[in-house]
């Protein structure tokens, strides 16, 4: 969970390097970041919280 | 409620103060963080790119510079409680032994106050003295004061030293890692022309089975037919995913090393690279197939800014499925048989499963929109299926409410219209002109759809990922063992951070915000009050945007 996060963490803070000082149209865009990493940090806990009963 | 926290060792005799490292430095980045806001609102760097001396300097390295910083304390806060939990237990036992320290915390304020004067000066008045260099270095000493006593406040000399100390070399990584992606973001700009040059003839290719005639300019990396053309600009040429697929990918490996069969699992960053940048490649014919037939607008609209991410994401599942699942890569052992192995669980997914539904159908709907997202009920659809899929799930939490969610809904509105009323004088506010040219029916129907899943779905889902889920499951994996009552202070100041993250520029007000829905939760333990008070909230704000005509808070 903590390196999920932590991992998360940074890339997003790459992604604002990638992103950042690009023009109006780009490869990835910078408005949808937040959703798309946290939807996959979301779908990487999932995939990651299966447990035996 | 109940606060978990290090287990207590010293003696009792000594006077404690409540406050421990984590919470002092969630502080103290909320109070940096505010002032930034603050001040950035007003200062903008452009104004000083075109002067000379050490004023233009800040103009052009300003942006990199904060960028520089925030990653370093990123990377640094992050490492030094992953690699060294023990040490910093420590710092933050002696920590609360320390009071705030009142004097600095003043003179905080005054270096400022004086910072904040001395940048509308800077930037506002033209004058050769504003632009001398004596004056911009004692701008930067003033800012420079603010930070230093800032941090000193909250936290003694003595404790950064030893937490500097604990955590050896990171400072010197955490520069190196911070100076190295500046470094490549701003001079991997050289190849993006070589690059665009090899996208374009890879989209070229890719189209020749689908379209008759295609135009092609190398000249100027034009391509599509008479009816539809596209430019393929240099950004679009495939670097910025392959960026952020090595960095995944790095860090994969770098976190999980014990589940990945090494040397095997290295080549997953190459086939990674290659996918993206095909994928790439695929976006852009995707993108010229979707304008000639006749939809130009949703091409250059939702398509070109959604198809990006839609492709790190596959990339990114894809890369980490694969160092798991693969045998050839993973170093853990595989069940021979699934079936025999027994019934499985997965709170996790029961929890997070309808946010990631609504982020999922939101960024396939602004992909299929132009200028305007019609297909937003389907967030609601989303949303609401998965809630109802796993009602069951659900039954054990207590969804009863009080007085004190709606209390703190209408808190947090009042909030978000005032952090509105400043952050987004600008915007405009008038009807989106694809939903006053619909007739009424649609207009009603789209409308009811944004209030229902802003008031009834989006509370759920929210309150359900990030409060319930969050917050219990960065104390244990068994989080639902513990009662809504429990938090720790890194539980409350990740689960709010990250609320706060998926708001856009009023990502300070929605910081808050979840602290106080958070409090609504822990106070009795109830899931009901969260939701409430986010609903509350919700409600009013949808309100305010009917009667008020201020169309850009649904934006």
């Amino acid at each position: 969970m903590r390196k999920v996060l932590g991992m998360v963490l940074l890339l997003a803070g790459t992604s604002t390097f990638a992103i950042g000082g690009i023009g109006v149209a780009p490869e990835i865009g910078a408005g949808s970041a937040g959703s798309a990493v946290a939807l996959l940090a979301g779908t990487l806990l999932v995939i990651r919280g299966r447990r035996r009963k | 409620m109940q606060l978990l926290s290090q287990p207590r060792t010293q003696t009792q005799l000594v006077p404690r103060h409540a406050f421990g490292l984590l919470p002092r430095l969630i502080a103290l980045a909320i109070l940096f963080a505010a002032e930034a806001l603050t001040i950035s609102v007003w200062l903008d760097n452009s104004a000083l790119s075109s002067r000379s001396g050490l004023a233009g300097f800040v103009g052009l390295g300003g942006a990199w510079t904060v960028r520089g910083v925030i990653g370093f304390a990123a990377i640094f806060l992050t490492f030094a409680y992953l690699k060294s939990r023990d040490g910093f237990a420590r710092i933050s036992d002696r920590a609360q032994q320390v009071p705030l320290n009142r004097g600095f915390l003043v003179a905080h304020f005054g270096a400022m106050a004086a910072f904040g004067a001395l940048s509308w000066a800077l930037y506002g008045n033209r004058s050769s003295a504003t632009s001398a260099d004596w004056f911009v270095i004692l701008w930067l000493a003033a800012g420079a004061s603010g930070i230093v006593f800032g941090a000193f406040s909250f936290i003694p000399l003595v404790l950064w030293v030893r937490l500097v100390r604990e955590t050896g070399w990171l400072g010197v990584y955490a520069l190196v890692a911070v100076v190295s992606a500046c470094a490549v973001g701003r001079y991997s700009e050289a190849l993006w022309m070589p690059t665009a040059h090899l996208t374009f003839s890879l989209v070229k290719v890719l189209l020749r089975p689908f379209v008759a005639g295609i135009v092609t300019q190398p000249a100027t990396l034009t391509l599509g037919t008479a009816k539809f053309m596209v430019e393929i600009a240099p950004s679009c040429s495939g670097l910025e995913g392959v960026g952020l697929i090595l960095g995944f990918g790095i860090m994969w490996l770098c976190l999980f090393r014990r589940e990945c069969r090494f040397p095997q699992a290295l080549i997953l960053l190459p086939a990674g690279v290659t996918a993206i940048f095909l994928l790439n490649a695929v976006r852009l014919a995707v993108l010229i197939l979707i304008g000639i037939a006749g939809a130009p607008q949703v091409a250059m609209g939702g398509f070109h800014s959604q198809a990006g991410w839609i492709g790190f994401n596959a990339v990114a599942l894809g890369f980490s499925v694969a160092a798991r699942r693969v045998p050839w890569l993973s170093a853990t052992e595989q069940p021979a048989g699934r079936a025999d192995d027994g019934p499985t669980s997965n709170p996790t997914a029961a929890y997070l499963a309808p946010f990631l539904c609504i982020l999922a159908a939101g960024i396939l709907t602004r992909a299929a929109s132009s200028d305007f997202e019609w297909l937003y009920p389907l967030r609601f659809v989303a949303a609401a299926v998965a809630l109802w899929l796993l009602r069951k799930r659900y039954v054990d939490l207590d969804w009863r409410f009080g007085w004190f969610g709606p209390a703190i809904g209408i808190v947090v509105f009042a909030m978000w219209i005032v952090a509105d009323r400043f952050l987004n004088r600008g915007l405009s506010d008038a009807l989106p002109r694809a939903l006053m040219d619909a007739s009424p029916s649609l207009r009603v129907t789209w409308i009811a759809f944004r209030v229902l899943s802003a008031t009834v779905t989006v509370p759920i889902a929210e309150e359900l990922a990030f409060r319930a889920f969050l917050l219990r499951r960065l104390i244990s994996p068994d989080f639902e063992t513990l009662p809504l009552r429990t938090f720790t202070w890194l539980g409350l100041g990740i689960s709010s951070i990250a609320f706060g993250l998926l708001h856009g520029n009023m990502w300070f007000a929605a910081l808050l915000g979840g602290v106080l829905y958070a409090w609504a939760m822990i106070r009795r333990g109830r899931i009901g009050d969260a939701v409430v008070a986010h609903a509350t909230t919700n409600a009013l704000l949808a309100c305010y945007v009917l009667m008020f005509r201020t169309w850009h808070l649904w934006s």
